[in-house]
Formats: C-alpha cells, structure tokens, sequence
C-alpha cells in the first residue's frame, strides 16, 4: 500500500471513530474535550498530518485537500452535535426550572380609600369639571352662620328640626354650635367675595363633615354634605334642574330620570324635594323604592332673597339656587350599601371591599 | 298629619283613588309619607247571597250553602251558623283569602261535603271582640262587593308631612283647599248656622293687654253641660287621625282642630277665680300643665289668667286644674290668635309641645276662629247639652283675616323659573284664594289670611312653581365660567396607595381617651349635648379613634390592621378656637400573614417611619426624625418628631403598652401624624443632566458607640465626602459575638461621582480617608477588618 492510501486510510477511520464519539458525547463538556483531541494544536488530525512530510511533493497537495476534507466534516459534525447537546441542556434547565405559576404572588399590602371619601372625590370632581369653584369652612360654627344668615331665626320651627350640637357656653357672646350642614361654607364664601369688594358670578361646590345630634339606625351623629351654589343675574329654577340633571347622571354613570317636588327650606324659595328613578329597580317600583319608583336625593332650592340680603348681595340683580346633598346617602345608593353605620364602623373587611 | 281619606271627602268631592291623591298632593308640596290601611285584612271578603240552603247530610249543626257572589257559578260553602237563612247577605271569605285574625282561607272537605270558602261574622272580620252567628247583611247590600268597601272598613288614611310653612294645610280643610284647586273641585264650606244663644249665660270677661301677641281672644260660656265620652264615630276619626280621645269636650275640640285647622281650649269654668286676662308672665310665676309639669314661666311666656292663677300657656296647654273632666257642668271655650314667634319662643324655653303649638307655630287662619268656636259649641251642645251665651271678643276680627296686597314684576318671577308662566296656572292660584290682576308687566297678587307664607316675589314664583309643576320646567344648564385650575392634593390617597386603609372616625370621643394623648390643660371644647359622653368632647388628637377601630378590627380576627385617617383637631379655648387637618396613621400587628415566600412579621417602628417617609415622598417632601422622650401616651426611646426644614410638623411613635392593652391590642402599636395646614407642598421637580461619568461604589464598617445616631453618622459622611458623594447609606448593622459590649457595627455604602470626569481608585481612596479620620475624630469609631 502506497504512503497516500495508508494515510488516507488512517484519515478515514479516524473520521469514522470521531463521528462514531461525536454522537455519543454525553454534554458540551465531553463534545469541547474531543474538539480538543480531534482539531485541537495537538489533536490526532494534526498528527496525521504530519506524516504528509514524507509524501513526495506533488502528492501533498491531494493529501491536503483530503485533510481539510475531513477537518470539515469533523468540525461540521461537531457543530451539529454542540447544537443538539444545547438544545438538550437548555431544555433541561427550563424543566428544572418549572414552577407552580399558580402559587400566590408577592402580596403588595392593599390598601383602601374609604367609600365615603371616594364618593367626596367623584361628587366634587364632576362639580369642578363644571366650573364651580371649591370652598371650606369651619365645622364650629356660630349660629349666625349655620342659622340666622340663611333665614332661620331663632324662634324658627325648621330649627327645632335640625338637632343640633352645642357647646358648653363660656361666656360667649353667641351660643357655638356644629354646623348641621354645608350651607354655612355658602354663607362665609358668599361674604368674602362681597368683603374683598367682589360681586357674582360665584359658583361654588363645599364638602365636609356635618353633626346632627340623632343616632340610630339610619342616623349618624357626624355625616358628610356636599354643599353647590351659584349666584348671577338671571339664574333661574330651570338652571338649577340642568345642573342637577347633569350631576346625577354623571354620579349615578348613567342617564337617571330626576323628579322635583316642591317642598319648604327656609334657605330657598322656592324649595323642592329632588327625587331620581330609583336606581335599584330602574324606576319600575321595588321594596326600596316604596314602590313608587322614585328615591329622594337632595334638597334645592332658589336662594331666598333674605340669604342673599344676609350677606349684602342685591337680590332685585342677582339670583341663585344651591342645593345640599348627603354624602352617604348617594354613596349607599350607588353601591347598594344597607346600612349608614357601616361606613363608620370601620370594619377593614368592609373598606378594602368598598375599596378595590 | 294623618289624613283619613273619607274625612278629606266631606271637604271636597274628591273622586279619585287614594292612591291618586297620594300622587297629586306629592306633586303640589306635601310629601307623602305613606298610605295606611288599617283594616285592610278584610281584602277578599265579599258579599254573597244565600241562594239555597240544606242541613248537612252527616252532622246535625253544619249547613249547606249555595252561595251567589255575582259570579256564573254559585259557590259550596259548609257553614256551622245558626242565624242565617236563604236570602240572607253575609260577609263571604272566598278561598286565598286572608282574615285580620291570620286564618288563611283554603278549599276544604268537611264531613265529606267540599267547601270553598267561609262566611263570617263580626269577629272573624276583626269589627267586634266575639260574635254570635253570622254578620247579616242589610239586603241592598251589593252582590259581589267587597264587604270592606261596602262597610267603609277600608278607611286609607294618609300620612303627610306637612312642611313648615304651611300651617294652613295642618288640617282636613287646609289639604282639601289645596286638592280642591288643583282639581277644580268647589271646596265645602263649613256649615253656616250659626249656634243658638242663650242671655240667660253670662259671657265671660276677657281683657288683653298683650295686644301685640294676642290681636284676637274670643271666648264664650257653655252652663249645664253633661260631659260623657264622645260617640263612636268621633272616637275612631281622632284615632284614625292620630289622637287618643279623652272626654267629649276634649274631643270635639280636637275633632275640630283637626277639621278646621283652629285650636282651641277649655276651662271648667267653675275652677277660674274672676276675669280672664291674656299677659305676659311675671317672671317665676308658676304654672302645672296639663301633662302634670310644673312650669316656672317667665316674662316672655305669653299667658292666661284668672285674677289667681295662670290658667293656661297660650296656645300650648292648659293648666291642670282648670281642665275640663267628666265633672265638669260648665264650661269657657277659648277661641284666638297667637303670634307665631311668641308660641314657639315659649314652645322652646319651656320644652313644651302641643297639637295646638305646633299650628300656632307654623301659623293659624284667622278666618277660623269664630267659625271653629260656631261648630265646637253646636257639638257640645248638640252632643252634651247646654246653654251657650254670647261670644266675647277682644281685638279686631275683621283686620286679621284682611287679605295682603303685593305688587310685582311677572318678568322677574319668570326669569327666576326660567320659562314662560301659562295663563291656566292663574285660574289654580284663584281657587287656592289668591287675588291676581295683571296690568302690563305687573302682577297684583293678594294673600288671603290663611297663607302666612306669601309675603314676597320669591313666595309667589314658588306658588306659580307648584300649580305649574316642577316637571313642565326644562333642564337648562347654565352658563359656568371655568375657573382657575387649582392643584388638588388629597392627602389620604397616597397612603392608601402605600397599603394603608382608610378610617373615617366621628370627631367627638370620651374625655377620659383625650387624656391618653392630650394633658388636661382646660382647652378641650365640650359638647353640652353630647350623644352620650363617650362622644362628648371635640378630638384634639386622632389617636383614640384610631386606637377604636383597630381594637374593632383586631376583635374580628385581622392578624394586624394599616390605617389611616385624614380629618380635623379642634383646640380650644372656644374664642381662640383651631381646626387642624391632620392626617394619622396606625399600624399593629402582622403587616401580612406567612406565605410560602416569606413568614409573618409584626409592624415595627421602621414599618411605621418607612410610610411616613414615603408618604412624604409622594409629596416631594423630605423629614428629618428626631428622637422625642416627652410625647405623651408614646413609649420613651420609640417616639420622634418630624421635622420639615425647621419645623415640627408631627411625629411618631409607639403608643405606652399599657395604653395599648386598654384598647386590647397586645401587639406593639405604632402611630404617627402629620398636621397637613403646617406642610407646603414640596418643591417642583426640576431637570437634571443625567450623570455621564460612571459612579464608583465603596464599602466602609466601623465600630461606633451605642449611643451614636446614624443621622449623625450620616452627616458626618457627607461634610467628609464633599461634592462628589451622590449617596451614602448604612448597609449593615450588627451587635454581638464579636462586637464588643456597648459597641455597635455599622456599615457605610457609599456612591461617589464627578459630573466632569470619571473617577480613580486615588480619588475614591482620598475621599474614604477623609472619612476614616472623620469617624475616628468625632465618634473615636474604629474601623473593622
């Protein structure tokens, strides 16, 4: 056998054997060793190579493709082999990593605002979006303020009806009181505009605790109004029933009938009773709605000319209507809460729910 | 006002349904409260004719009876009554039927003869207490009407709120008044004979020298009265109207009170010593009402007197011993016109109400008075016997019941509607009693006496509003200028965000939980009202409410509870009084429970000082905490307070354990507070070129003194690093093996930057010596290994 077929034989079962490995190689561990054994500085390939010196020159060449032949071929089935053996390990490890993606997550703590305060935030934002102005006041008030000013004297019967918190006296002047509405916020924003030398247009939306000296299952001693009015030349009763029309819905998130019914404030002339289709049965009449389809919302009004006089506005220029809504009565409605003294208990079970 | 529904029928001849009328006088401002059938258990009771009658087959006492309702078959009924006979009409309960005594009527088979339905007696009806036998009919009884109808059983009352205005409509007519215009209705007038006289009876002396709160005192003598108890029919309109009878003469004059709307009163005249006088009170004068007080008056208590004794309040109660009894023979009637304000002045200082003060209060027509005085001594009379003398009357009648005339502008009441008055809505106020003349653009209104309320334009555009209705007036939204966009902050809602719920406590709470927190310095502002005195004094800290409902929340099985609450303090003294808004937290208890990544852990000061931080974050605003040994009801060595630049704005704590276990929380429980109105809001973020030049991070572990703060150290750190120093933290903390006693070691981490350059290891080295021989001089702190 001539030099070049011995070698040529040589490179083939060496080719043969290292594929035979190749595919055998149990990770990219063993397949990098034998890359190393095979094509490496100091790899078997190379030491069949060289042998070559001893061919006569015009054979080296045929030699030499035949080498590089098969380096090709290794390197190719290494390649192919290193890529199956990824494959394997990656797969692998994703199995190894397996979880149970049902397992509970990280628990970020959960907060919640309370129902009360939500509806605050959603009553007086839709108010703000309509161009009235917001305004505070004190919740001690004197008696000025919460009666007198809006046409409730003293030997008033409408206030007898309020039920109202005193202040042991000492030696004031004036009895102090909490205010029982958000009526006295219209009162004290009216006097600042005229004090700082101001006139109407005002449109102004008030919100804040309010004490009625009544606790029982439908009254809480400390509640929450959210108090509008606005005040220019030529408002009139139809204006009130637009801003109502639209605040309802717009609280309700949907188109409610609304319904006034006249009634008596001494605050505004002339009053009326609001009432909205009854939100739980769609107006058609259910045991919360008595049957009547109808649920009572707010009480409203135009400002009677003795408020308006109270405070040094011209009622013979200007006219206004206000209206005082109860804070959880809508928010009960809106979320069909039963009972008022949930919102004050305080129970976390109730908040996070009412919360979420 | 309860109103029944066949009283308000003699006042005007209303044809419509209950129900209708409901709806209508809601319409035209009286809310309707609800509708009461009192005897509305005989629903389904019907009459029925006895066509045929046979004995039983199987049972002597049992009857069969063929019973005709009107209905194309006649009905088998088993009957165990004795005095029926064919022809007969009985009251017929037909099967589904229910009865006031709760027997549900129900096919049955008895002795083997099928039934469908029973025939009933007196008590089976709930009308007597037993019952001998069938209820017989009168034979033009209807077939086939229900027996409640027929019998007038199913008296509907209506229940009114009548607002306070409107003291006119506190009667049967004042409501007739109201439905009668609006259904173009005439309005009965009452009868208009008028009461025999007899001068044989002399009328009482009368004088008035409060003139001013008594413009009219009419008063007349009934002699030889038999009082006995008023007749049925009387009896069941005042319970049906809400009144418990008395005596014939108490009850005829509330029967007509309630009729008329005119209150009235009467003496046994036998018990007055001399004249009657109408004044006001001397001051301590003394007075025992009808309801067994003993009143001490006073100078502004309007009264009547004999020349002994205050006989009564005027216009709210009599006194005791000048009522009229079962004894009593003769008698004064009162009838009169008390000023409103002065009724309700004494109504309120005396505590004293009264069916009369109530009207008198709201306003009484003065028309009434001889009308109601008429009719109440033709009942008695008529009713009790007697005779009547003439009527005494001090004051002038006719100016009282003069009508008010007001001339205004109708543009303005239309501009206040916002729409066009039709002219049908003049022709309801004309019925209602009010004069209207239109002459161009001016409206000249006149007020009858009975409508107190009507006195100004803004009366007048309410009165066309009620008779126009509230729902023929569109739905305009009005012009609305945009007003200046204000930034709002609620400051509860970033706290939420940061896991915290919501509280919303009442402001008042127990002097004794406002001691926890607050020291008793006189300035606590105390209710004189209080709903009871665990509410009785205005929260000067936020603490005790949030110690409450954790204790509620703990009590139901929370393992820990996160609140927040955002409110008001009130401070005293009263003329120097302050409303604070705060907001407060409470954290107790397990911040969550064990889970499979991690077990529970109970809230700690840092838990409690990490949210206030970023609480404080949100808002831009950085707090330096310093240690605070003196706040009250806070444990010693756990409390600070918070400051924002100079200021104190709160602080922060763990509440005394002993405080604590009173609310029952047995966790350590830790609260802080920040007074919102002391906050600015932080500073607008402002632009910064991002760092181009990498930072370099080092490491530095020290052995310091116990006692040393790391806001010292930290200060200390960044004088030492200068400018270049981005960020500088304690990564560790260790005492124990190792640590010397009394020692603490703390590591430093610091970020080092350059905006110009990027730093070397020279730089970093110089910068961590610096702080080496900073520590060392002003904590005499080694460095560890």
């Amino acid at each position: 056998m001539s030099e070049i077929d011995s070698l040529k034989a040589q490179l083939k079962s060496l080719q043969d054997k290292a594929l035979g490995l190749f595919a055998e190689a149990a990770d990219l561990q063993a397949l990098q060793d034998l890359r190393v054994n095979y094509l490496g500085k100091k790899g078997e390939l190379t030491s069949v190579l060289k042998g070559v010196g001893k061919l006569p020159p015009e054979e080296r060449p045929v030699i030499g493709q035949f080498v590089n032949a098969t380096k090709g071929v290794l390197a190719e089935a290494l390649e192919k082999a290193e890529q199956v053996l990824a494959a394997k390990a990656s797969e692998a490890r994703i199995e190894a990593e397996r979880i149970d993606v049902t397992l509970a997550g990280r628990k970020c703590p959960q907060g919640a605002l309370h129902p009360v305060q939500q509806g605050l935030n959603e009553m007086t934002a839709i108010f703000a979006q309509m161009g009235f102005e917001m305004a505070e006041g004190p919740e001690i008030e004197d008696e000025f303020h919460n009666f007198d000013a809006l046409n409730i004297p003293q030997e008033h019967p409408a206030r007898a009806s309020h039920d109202t918190f005193f202040f042991n006296a000492e030696g004031e002047d004036e009895a102090m009181l909490l205010r029982t509405h958000t009526s006295p916020v219209q009162i004290r924003a009216m006097q600042a505009c005229v004090d700082a030398g101001g006139e109407p247009p005002l449109a102004v939306v008030a919100a804040g605790r309010v004490y009625r000296c009544d606790y029982d299952v439908t009254h809480s001693p400390m509640f929450h109004q959210v108090e509008v009015f606005k005040v220019d030349k030529d408002v009139s009763l139809a204006n009130l029933k637009g801003v109502l029309q639209h605040f309802l819905s717009a609280y309700f998130e949907k188109d409610v009938p609304i319904r006034l019914r006249p009634h008596y404030f001494p605050f505004t002339e002339p009053s009326a009773e609001v009432d909205i289709g009854c939100v739980f049965c769609n107006h058609k009449g259910c045991r919360i709605c008595k049957g009547s389809g109808w649920i009572e919302v707010l009480g409203s009004g135009m400002i009677h000319p003795n408020v308006l006089k109270a405070v040094g506005i011209d009622s013979t220029v200007y006219s206004g209507f206000a209206f005082g809504l109860g804070v959880e009565r809508l928010v009960m409605l809106k979320h069909g809460i039963p009972d008022l003294r949930l919102f004050f208990e305080n129970d976390v079970r109730f908040l996070r729910r009412m919360g979420a | 006002m309860k109103i029944p529904f066949s009283w308000l029928k003699e006042h005007t001849p209303i044809e419509k349904t209950t129900q209708e009328v409901a709806d209508d006088l809601v319409r035209l401002g009286h809310e309707v409260e609800g509708i009461d059938m009192p005897r509305a258990g005989v629903q389904g009771v019907r009459v029925g004719l006895i066509a045929e009658m046979k004995p039983h087959p199987d049972a002597d006492k049992l009857k069969l009876l063929k019973i005709d309702l009107g209905d194309v078959e006649h009905l088998s009924i088993v009957c165990g009554a004795g005095n029926m006979k064919a022809g007969d009409k009985v009251p017929v309960a037909t099967v589904g039927t229910s009865l006031p005594n709760g027997l549900k009527i129900k096919k049955g088979k008895i002795r083997g003869e099928i039934s469908f339905g029973m025939c009933c007696s007196e008590a089976e009806l709930g009308l007597a207490e037993d019952a001998d036998g069938l209820l017989i009919l009168p034979q033009d009884a209807p077939v086939g009407e229900e027996v409640g109808e027929y019998l007038e059983l199913e008296e509907a009352v209506l229940d009114l709120d009548i607002t306070p205005n409107r003291g006119d409509c506190m009667s049967l007519r004042g409501i007739a008044r109201d439905l009668a215009a609006d259904y173009a209705l005439p309005l009965i007038e009452p009868g208009d004979e008028v009461v025999a006289t007899d001068d044989s009876v002399a009328a009482p002396k009368v004088s008035v020298s409060a003139t001013d709160d008594c413009p009219l005192y009419t008063a007349c003598k009934i002699e030889g009265v038999k009082v006995s108890a008023s007749p049925d029919w009387l009896q069941a309109r005042l319970i049906a109207a809400g009144l418990r009878p008395i005596n014939g003469v108490v009850d005829v004059i509330n029967y007509t009170m309630l009729d008329l709307g005119q209150p009235m009163h009467a003496f046994d005249a036998d018990t007055l010593k001399g004249d009657i006088e109408v004044r006001l009170a001397v001051e301590g004068e003394k007075f025992k009402s009808l309801d067994g007080k003993d009143v001490s008056l006073h100078t502004s208590d309007l009264v009547i007197a004999d020349s002994k004794h205050v006989i009564a309040l005027a216009g709210i109660m009599g006194s005791e011993p000048t009522g009229v009894t079962e004894k009593t023979t003769n008698i004064i009637l009162e009838s009169a016109a008390f000023k409103a304000a002065k009724i309700s002045t004494t109504r309120r200082t005396q505590a004293l109400v009264s069916d009369s003060s109530m009207r008198f209060e709201r306003g009484v027509d003065p028309a009434m008075i001889a009308v109601a005085m008429d009719q109440v001594a033709q009942m008695i009379t008529g009713l009790f016997g007697g005779e009547v003398s003439i009527t005494t009357s001090v004051g002038d009648a006719e100016d009282l019941v003069k009508d008010k005339q007001i001339k205004v502008s109708m543009k303005r009441i239309e501009s206040r509607l916002g729409i066009d008055v039709p002219e049908s809505a003049d022709a309801v106020l004309e019925r209602m009693g009010f004069g209207i003349e239109h002459e161009g653009d001016a409206l000249l209104f006149s007020v009858p006496s009975h409508r107190h309320d009507v006195s100004i334009v803004e009366d007048i555009s309410e009165e066309y509003a009620r008779v126009i209705g509230f729902d023929a007036i569109p739905a305009v939204m009005p012009a609305l200028a945009t007003i200046k966009p204000r930034k709002l902050y609620n400051a509860v809602e970033s706290a939420v965000e940061q896991g915290f719920v919501q509280v919303i406590n009442y402001a008042f709470i127990s002097a004794d939980e406002q001691r926890l927190f607050v020291a008793d310095d006189g300035k606590d502002l105390v209710l004189s009202n209080p709903i009871s005195e665990a509410m009785g004094v205005m929260r000067r800290s936020a603490f005790p409410g949030l110690l409450n409902t954790a204790k509620y929340n703990m009590n139901r099985q929370q393992a820990g509870v996160a609140l927040v609450e955002q409110g008001r303090l009130y401070d005293g003294p009263m003329y120097e009084r302050k409303e604070t808004n705060v907001i407060a937290w409470l954290m107790t208890g397990d911040l969550q429970d064990d889970t499979w990544y991690a077990k529970a852990r109970r809230a700690d000061f840092f838990d409690m000082k990490g949210a206030v931080e970023a609480w404080l974050s949100a808002r831009g605003l950085t707090a330096r905490f310093m240690a605070d040994d003196d706040a009250q009801g806070l444990q010693t060595g756990q409390t600070a307070k918070i400051f924002v630049g100079k200021a104190v704005v709160g602080f922060i704590g763990k509440v005394d354990a002993e405080i604590a276990s009173g609310f029952d929380l047995d966790a350590d429980v830790f609260i802080a507070s920040i007074n919102l109105d002391q906050l600015h809001t932080g500073k607008k973020a402002k632009f910064q070129p991002l760092p181009e030049f990498p930072s370099i991070e080092r490491d530095l572990v020290f052995l310091f003194d116990k006692e040393t703060t790391s806001d010292a150290i930290l200060q200390t750190v960044r004088k030492a690093c200068g400018q270049q120093l981005v960020q500088a933290h304690i990564f560790d903390l260790y005492a124990g093996q190792g640590v010397p006693e009394g020692k603490v070691s703390l590591g430093v981490r610091f970020v080092l930057q350059d905006a110009k350059r990027t730093l070397t290891q020279e730089d970093s080295d110089k910068a961590m010596q610096a702080v080496i021989e900073a520590m060392n001089k002003k904590f005499e702190a080694e460095l560890r290994g």
